[in-house]
């Protein structure tokens, strides 16, 4: 029995180091198609303003098509990454006592470029007392918060704020992301949290995407024995919020 | 007088693009490829805001933004940070350091990355 065990955590480790490998490599590659697909953006973008010097209407028409199919396969590199985290995010976990307040400063400092370019405010309303330690693995709820923000960014619109705010129970803290975007149908509501769904919706204002962020990041918060849920109404814009219990027990 | 930026990066063609962008919409480039260019440039110039790179020969866009908050001249000094790594421990370590902002290169158009900086100089 006890060989059997340590055969099998012997093909866990294994399987761990693969996996670090693997995401090693992706992440590597990542940066480097990074580097030369956000070289080609500067320069074409340059070409299209007339930096470089005056265009013909088809010169103009013919580079913008090319200047629109490297800006999707950017996206597809940072969904790329995304997805990367997401499978690393499903093998182990490491709780460890963390401090939301922080981690959340830190998320949102990420997305002041991103919010910035599309015009759209973010705002966290922190609490007068820090909240009590919170008993989970920073890196995952990292990832579920960091998700939150960035769907609420890429479905609100110019001119848009995002609310980000606390809500500490005795034994839970809520976590709110609340934006004024494209909502979610009423049709929509029941798959939001399904594997690969995607609403037409949000197909219509974001061509690029997995369907994958929110079914992940309500396995992560249901795996820290919380929960995950939303409310929105099409056209006025949606509230995901997540609550974490205190002693979680991972 | 016009306001001067210092941008910190190895690669050539983006820092002659990013350059040519900055020069043509008024601002004073100052152009480093490596920690020891930047400290050349830092004898006799005083930058208004600083575009750091992270992944650089020799010492790292860490290791210069450490030597950037150390310099009493270039405590206050707006920097961002300006790379195509977005891994979580980057940026906290980025900011730990003293970053004012961090920007994923091929998420943003040199005209993005000059609104920023405008804003910030305001």
């Amino acid at each position: 029995m006890d060989e059997e065990i340590k055969k099998l955590q012997d093909e866990n480790d294994k399987l761990k180091k693969l996996n670090a490998f693997k995401s090693d490599v992706i992440s590597i590659s990542a940066h480097e198609l990074r580097t030369s697909l956000g070289a080609t953006k500067w320069l074409l973008k340059m070409c299209l303003d007339g930096d470089l010097g005056v265009l013909t209407p088809d010169q103009a028409k013919l580079l913008k098509k090319a200047f629109e199919g490297n800006d999707r396969m950017i996206g597809l590199v940072n969904e790329m990454l995304s997805i990367n985290h997401t499978e690393e995010a499903s093998l182990s976990y490491n709780p460890q006592p963390t401090d939301i307040v922080p981690l959340i400063d830190n998320i949102i400092f990420d997305f002041v470029g991103e919010s910035y370019k599309r015009g759209i405010e973010l705002l966290f309303l922190k609490p007068d007392t820090m909240p009590k330690q919170m008993h989970i693995d920073q890196g995952k709820i990292r990832f579920v918060i960091q998700n939150l923000i960035e769907n609420a960014i890429k479905y609100s619109n110019n001119g848009d704020r995002i609310l980000i705010s606390l809500n500490e129970q005795p034994d839970t803290l809520t976590v709110s992301v609340k934006d004024t975007g494209i909502g979610i149908k009423d049709e929509d509501k029941a798959k939001i949290f399904e594997k690969f769904f995607r609403s037409k919706n949000a197909k219509e204002k974001e061509e690029i995407g997995t369907g994958l962020g929110l079914y992940t990041s309500k396995n992560i918060v249901e795996k820290h024995g919380g929960t995950m849920r939303f409310e929105s109404a099409e056209g006025q814009g949606t509230t995901f919020s997540i609550s974490l219990p205190f002693s979680s027990q991972i | 007088m016009s306001k001067k930026i210092l941008i910190v990066e190895d690669d050539t063609f983006l820092k002659n693009l990013a350059s040519t962008k900055m020069t043509k919409e008024g601002y004073q480039v100052l152009l480093a490829g490596t920690a020891e260019e930047m400290t050349t440039i830092l004898e006799t110039e005083t930058p208004d805001i600083i575009l750091l790179d992270l992944l650089l020969p020799g010492t790292d866009g860490f290791g210069i933004l450490k030597k950037i908050r150390e310099n009493i001249k270039l405590l206050d000094t707006p920097v961002i940070i300006f790379s195509n790594l977005s891994e979580e421990k980057d940026i906290a370590q980025a900011r730990a350091l003293g970053a004012n902002h961090f920007m994923i290169k091929s998420n943003f158009t040199l005209d993005e990355i000059v609104a920023k900086i405008k804003e910030i100089l305001q």
